[in-house]
């Protein structure tokens, strides 16, 4: 097994009276249990110069089983502060639920049921969909810890 | 202006043949500028089992902008999960001692964020930083 651990440093000096300083480490285990992760997709880099929306990741594509414990993290190289990638969980072809924008700079590490209720393409499998606010071409990194 | 950071962390000496070691560092800043997020909303809160609960409540004055959540399962027990859902949605588990920061767009009221504990009731904490919340008139 392996020992991979994602920690979160989240710090403010004056966002309230009393600083904010939150720490937290996690170790990536498969669902359910304390044996590590011990599969991933590497990270990876996609040039991105379109506002289609597109399936970053698709779970047909990939061996990931769903509704256990798989993590992604994606993130916005660009330095540009004022374009963003909308992301969302659903089919790019057809309706996604937006988690939210990464802006330039911005990063995200969530949780992925990546459920897949039909072949390809169908409408409620859960894959992870991006769309860019421009055609400005813009380096996404990411990468995906799973079982 | 406020100056809230975040750091990633993400390491490995055997994942892979080589040691993974990837740092990400965010400032978090109002949707499309360099002004800082001044706004915070952090909880700890125990889920009970048996529904869905609304964590965050999405509402207009924050859609669509650059809001960000913390969310961490501070059970103990490595068996025990929250399901956590945006709308009707369930993307993903975060079992104890997980943790999960991303977006949120909050596009519409029907988009909250959402959680349930599976088999136990669990803490969870959170916090969200965000650019605005539609206060409701008590």
């Amino acid at each position: 097994m392996a020992t991979t651990t994602a920690q979160i440093t989240l710090t403010s000096t004056d966002i309230a009276d009393n600083a904010l300083s939150i720490s937290n480490t996690m170790t990536l285990t498969t669902a359910g249990t304390e044996t590590g992760i011990t599969e991933t997709t590497g990270l990876a880099r996609k040039k991105i110069a379109s506002a289609t929306e597109v399936d970053l990741l698709t779970v047909s594509n990939l061996e990931v089983t769903a509704a256990k414990s798989a993590k992604v993290y994606i993130k916005n190289t660009s330095t540009a502060t004022d374009k963003y990638a909308l992301i969302g969980i659903g089919e790019a072809t057809g309706s996604p639920t937006y988690i939210g924008r990464l802006y330039g700079g911005d990063w995200m590490l969530f949780p992925w049921d990546a459920n897949e209720t039909g072949g390809a393409a169908h409408a409620n499998n859960e894959d992870v969909t991006i769309k860019m606010n421009d055609a400005t071409e813009t380096v996404i990194e990411y990468m995906v810890f799973f079982e | 202006m406020a100056t809230t950071t975040a750091t990633l962390t993400l390491t490995s000496t055997d994942l892979l043949t080589d040691s993974l070691s990837l740092s990400a560092t965010q400032t978090l800043y109002k949707a499309g500028t360099t002004t800082g997020l001044d706004s915070i909303q952090y909880e700890r809160l125990e889920v009970p089992t048996g529904d869905v609960y609304d964590m965050i409540d999405a509402t207009s004055a924050g859609a669509n902008k650059a809001n960000k959540i913390y969310i961490a399962n501070k059970h103990t027990d490595a068996t025990k999960y929250v399901d956590i859902y945006i709308a009707a949605v369930n993307i993903g588990r975060l079992y104890a001692g997980d943790w999960a920061f991303f977006p949120l767009e909050a596009a519409a009221a029907t988009q909250d964020v959402g959680i349930e504990a599976i088999s136990a009731a669990q803490v969870v904490e959170f916090a969200l930083i965000h650019e605005g919340k539609t206060l409701v008139a008590s």
